[in-house]
């Protein structure tokens, strides 16, 4: 049940959501990723993905215009 | 519940960032922008009608996350094609528009309303080309406008460069039409094929175009 922080603050889409999915590879099932962003598009896509691989995400709006996506792997 | 700490699954409290009030700001834009399309109005209503319509546009792209460029990138990125059935939606929707604009004029005896450009390999490269600099910019047109809008200044860049290439295209736009784009000519389908056949052909490939990404979005779900 590690922590991870991803920082992909002032990358734009699709930069984050290739972040995400490379560190994602890397971590063991139950760790926690918190994927910080603040291109909108990034906002819809990334979590759309972890969705669809299965994995439990949320979004929280920490400031104007930036995000975090939390993303539990489970898988 | 929007100022509460989060609290992670380890149990974590997190302050957030204070956020700013927009909604002042947003008054004051909302009466600018009314007070523009009243002057506008009053110089040509149409260009008032275009003011309104480019605001309306923009929000719509905005808060809709309306994204070209993601159409085509994310299904190969991703798998997901939901953008991908929204542009197809769209474009629909607009044919059955164009469809009534266009048939609109031409009963009456005028020329074909719109843009129609001459088609060949041209359109094929430059598409291309178009599509590698919007993945990497992070936005086509409308996207990195909306996205310039919304603050996020590494496409404030996108912009400056936009705008240079596309000045640098329209100062030798008159060299690349003599040599790729003279020998090709415009082809408006109801034309050749008439309004019936044109109009459903094309919701036709639409709609088989809707399907295969519908079964590409799914197909990634197993």
């Amino acid at each position: 049940m590690a922590e991870f922080r991803l920082d992909c603050l002032g990358e734009a889409c699709p930069v984050p959501l290739l972040k995400t999915q490379k560190k994602l590879a890397n971590l063991k099932i139950g760790d926690l990723l918190i994927v910080e962003i603040d291109h909108s598009c990034a906002m819809k896509n990334v979590p759309e993905w972890a969705r669809k691989e299965g994995h439990h995400v949320e979004i929280e709006e920490t400031g104007d215009g930036e995000w975090e996506i939390y993303i539990e792997k489970t898988k | 519940m929007q100022t509460n700490p989060t609290v992670t699954e380890k149990g974590t409290v997190r302050q957030r960032k204070k956020k700013k009030n927009q909604f002042p700001v947003a008054i004051v834009i909302l009466a600018i922008v009314i007070w523009f399309a009243i002057i506008l109005g009053q110089k040509s209503p149409r260009l008032a009608l275009s003011w309104v319509f480019g605001i309306a546009f923009g929000v719509v792209l905005q808060k809709s996350r309306f994204c070209f460029t993601a159409s085509f990138r994310d299904p190969v990125l991703t798998g997901s094609t939901s953008l991908t059935k929204a542009v197809i939606i769209a474009l629909a929707v607009a044919s059955v528009g164009f469809a009534a604009i266009q048939y609109g004029a031409v009963s009456k005896g005028l020329p074909v309303p719109g843009f129609v450009s001459p088609v060949g390999w041209h359109v094929a490269i430059g598409a291309v080309i178009f599509g590698i600099g919007m993945v990497i910019s992070g936005g086509c047109a409308s996207g990195t406008l909306m996205r310039v809008g919304e603050g996020f200044m590494m496409q404030w860049l996108s912009l400056l460069f936009f705008v240079v290439g596309a000045l640098w295209g329209a100062h030798d736009y008159g060299w690349w039409k003599k040599v790729f784009i003279d020998g090709a000519s415009g082809i408006h389908l109801p034309s050749v094929l008439g309004w019936p056949v044109a109009f459903v052909l094309q919701l036709l490939v639409l709609g088989l175009l809707y399907i295969v990404a519908d079964q590409w979005g799914n197909r990634q779900k197993d």
